[in-house]
């Protein structure tokens, strides 16, 4: 699914990941833990295509394809998806305008049907109770005022929508409560498959209690500390 | 000595020529006409050293050998394609100026809400006195010579009055079509719209270009709105001008107490565009309601000047203006609220937010507070910015292509302001036109 080999990466000069190894094979999760400062976020924006990330060498491969040349819609219609740390406030963009835009557009790319508005309310419908977010969300401009604990249910709830092959979660769980954290967690559980792999960023292994990895890494100063191991 | 004379002298040798040529019977507007083209006399047009008009250049304006409009035939399924869909609305056509009887569609108003030629109020028992009054208001001390213009080459202009505690309902929707094809021409339009105590309207004027028309045309464009106490006005002003219109356009409002007057402007098209947006606060207790959008491409120059008087206590003003300017399009907004000494316990907020996507585009931003009373609470803000390039990437790593994600930002920076527009109708319709335009 996802092969990372000797990845270093920078932000204006400053190198942050130091030769980075990491292979996720379908259906696996993996934890990436670590301090303040150990690139475990720049890891996960590195895939999903920030382009203030510059990789200055070693390769990541998606499914085959070298994902450094991909667009960072290209990887997303590829089946990408990552939940922000800082979901981004969109005054103005109502939140169902934009899953029904975003549906479309992967449904699109993956060559099926475009959902009509009937069939969208009731596919969002359904997967809304999943992340335990109040309907009355969906005509609020897109995370605008929402509270920590509800952008993150947003983001999951877009997860669960877009159904990605691989979902990166950067710090899904800082700064959640306990009841907000269960409900994340649950989310990730739930859309756990055979074929969907998950990479959790995470600060705090409370978070490990409720998700349980295959493999945890752990990174410090840009590389990764031990050979992870098989949990189960 | 001001270098416009000559302009100047074209106006009057118009008037002039007009009058001379005129088969109308003479009629006691044609005194204020007379009135207001002295007072056009001793006026002077506005240069940039001027301080407000120091963004905005009006020379081209007044550069084309101007006739007066000339009612033309216009296919009735145009006005169609300019009728918001769903609005069910009295409607009084205007085309090149003139008044349109076969593209009118009159809608029976409900008793004590009254829309007639201005002339015929003034003739009337009922709306003489009041008629008069406001065109005097006007006309006495008249500073702004577009307005004094205005009123000189205003024979087809509207009187709207609604009785005391009637509501209407039904929106007015006056529509303007330019249909001009070669000779540049001026067409001139005024409403006195009076709203009595306890009273409610609103009223949508429309300026449009008719399809295939192409010629030059300058619309002067003058609105005196009058709400009594507890009173309620509406007022929209949708304008989508030829790529050859230059549109001027004054509103000069006064509210009595406990009253309401919203205004919401979208400005679409246009070679120059000037608004003058000001409100005068007579009682207390008063709400001010501006919400306006533009959008200017290609070489549009897009002016916005709104004032704000508040001059008694207790007093409310919403002032929201988004727009965004490209291409080497040009957007002004000045916005001045004034709060005078007596006017404590003033709440004024004002908010003007600019996105400019390309080098050559600008955009001058002025909020200009002016305050004497020292217990109110007045907020401002203006920004001129791009767009946020992280909602961007957040759009794109949805699977939006940058191309869908830029587009839907940029209309949902324009849509907030879009939903304060009471009416749903004109909503839909101001966003169908805004995002024809994003498409264009």
């Amino acid at each position: 699914m996802l092969t990372i080999k000797d990845l270093k990466v920078s932000i204006e000069d400053k190198t942050i990941l130091n030769g980075i190894n990491l292979e996720v094979k379908p259906g696996e999760v993996h934890a990436i833990m670590g301090p303040n400062g150990s690139g475990k976020s720049t890891l996960a924006n590195a895939i999903a295509g920030r382009e203030d990330y510059e990789v200055t060498s070693g390769s990541i491969e998606y499914k085959g394809e070298d994902l450094l040349e991909m667009e960072v819609d290209e990887r997303a219609l590829a089946g990408i998806f990552m939940a922000f740390q800082y979901p981004v406030e969109i005054p103005g963009v109502s939140t169902s305008n934009f899953l029904k835009s975003v549906i479309n557009a992967n449904r699109k790319a993956r060559g099926k049907d475009e959902l009509n508005a009937m069939e969208m309310l009731k596919f969002i419908r359904e997967r809304i109770n999943l992340v335990g977010m109040d309907e009355k969300f969906l005509r609020r401009s897109l995370n605008e005022g929402f509270s920590g604990g509800e952008k993150k249910r947003s983001e999951m709830l877009q997860m669960a929508l877009l159904e990605p092959a691989l979902a990166i979660l950067d710090e899904t769980d800082s700064g959640l409560d306990i009841d907000a954290l269960r409900i994340v967690s649950g989310a990730v559980n739930k859309l756990r498959t055979e074929e969907r792999s998950f990479v959790i960023v995470t600060h705090y292994q409370r978070l490990l209690d409720y998700i349980k990895p295959d493999y945890v890494h752990v990174l410090f100063d840009g590389r990764k500390t031990e050979v992870p191991q098989p949990l189960r | 000595m001001s270098c416009l004379m000559e302009e100047k002298q074209k106006f009057r040798n118009l008037f002039d020529k007009t009058e001379a040529d005129s088969k109308q019977p003479a009629h006691p507007l044609d005194e204020y006409r007379q009135r207001a083209i002295d007072r056009a006399g001793q006026l002077d047009f506005p240069t940039r050293r001027w301080e407000e008009w120091k963004y905005t250049s009006v020379n081209r304006l007044l550069q084309p050998d101007y006739e007066i409009g000339q009612l033309v035939d216009v296919d009735p399924k145009v006005v169609n394609t300019f009728m918001p869909e769903g609005l069910d609305a009295h409607l009084i056509v205007f085309v090149n100026g003139r008044y349109s009887e076969q593209l009118s569609r009159a809608k029976e108003l409900p008793a004590g809400m009254t829309v007639m030629p201005l002339q015929e109020a003034m003739d009337s028992d009922r709306f003489g006195t009041i008629a008069r009054e406001q065109l005097d208001h006007i006309i006495d001390g008249q500073e702004h010579i577009f307005t004094a213009l205005n009123m000189a080459f205003s024979q087809h202009s509207l009187f709207l009055h609604s009785d005391k505690n009637v509501v209407c309902e039904k929106p007015i929707y006056i529509l303007h079509l330019s249909a001009n094809e070669e000779t540049p021409v001026l067409n001139s339009h005024m409403n006195i719209a009076v709203a009595e105590t306890g009273s409610q309207f609103a009223y949508i004027e429309g300026q449009f270009e008719a399809p295939g028309a192409a010629g030059t045309y300058f619309n002067n464009i003058f609105n005196r709105v009058v709400v009594k106490a507890n009173a309620h006005v509406h007022h929209y002003c949708l304008q989508q001008e030829g790529e050859n219109g230059f549109l001027i356009n004054k509103v000069d409002a006064e509210q009595d107490r406990d009253s309401t007057f919203s205004n919401y402007t979208v400005d679409l098209g246009g070679r120059l565009v000037r608004n003058n947006l000001d409100t005068l606060h007579k009682g207390s207790n008063l709400t001010t309601n501006y919400y306006g959008i533009y959008f200017g491409k290609e070489k549009q120059h897009i002016d916005n000047h709104t004032f704000i008087d508040h001059a008694v206590p207790h007093c409310q003003s919403n002032e929201m203006y988004k727009g965004i300017v490209t291409d080497r399009a040009t957007g002004v907004f000045n916005g001045k609220v004034m709060v005078r000494k007596d006017a404590q316990k003033t709440n004024a907020f004002q908010q003007s937010s600019s996105l400019v996507l390309s080098n050559k585009a600008q955009m001058d931003s002025k909020p200009q507070l002016e305050i004497f009373a020292d217990d109110v609470k007045c907020s401002h803000g203006a920004t001129i910015g791009q767009l946020d390039e992280t909602a961007v990437f957040y759009l794109r790593s949805r699977g939006l292509s940058d191309e869908q994600a830029r587009a839907m930002l940029q209309h949902a920076f324009i849509a907030e302001v879009l939903d304060y527009f009471p009416h749903d109708s004109v909503r839909d319709y101001a966003e169908t036109l805004i995002n024809q335009k994003f498409e264009q």
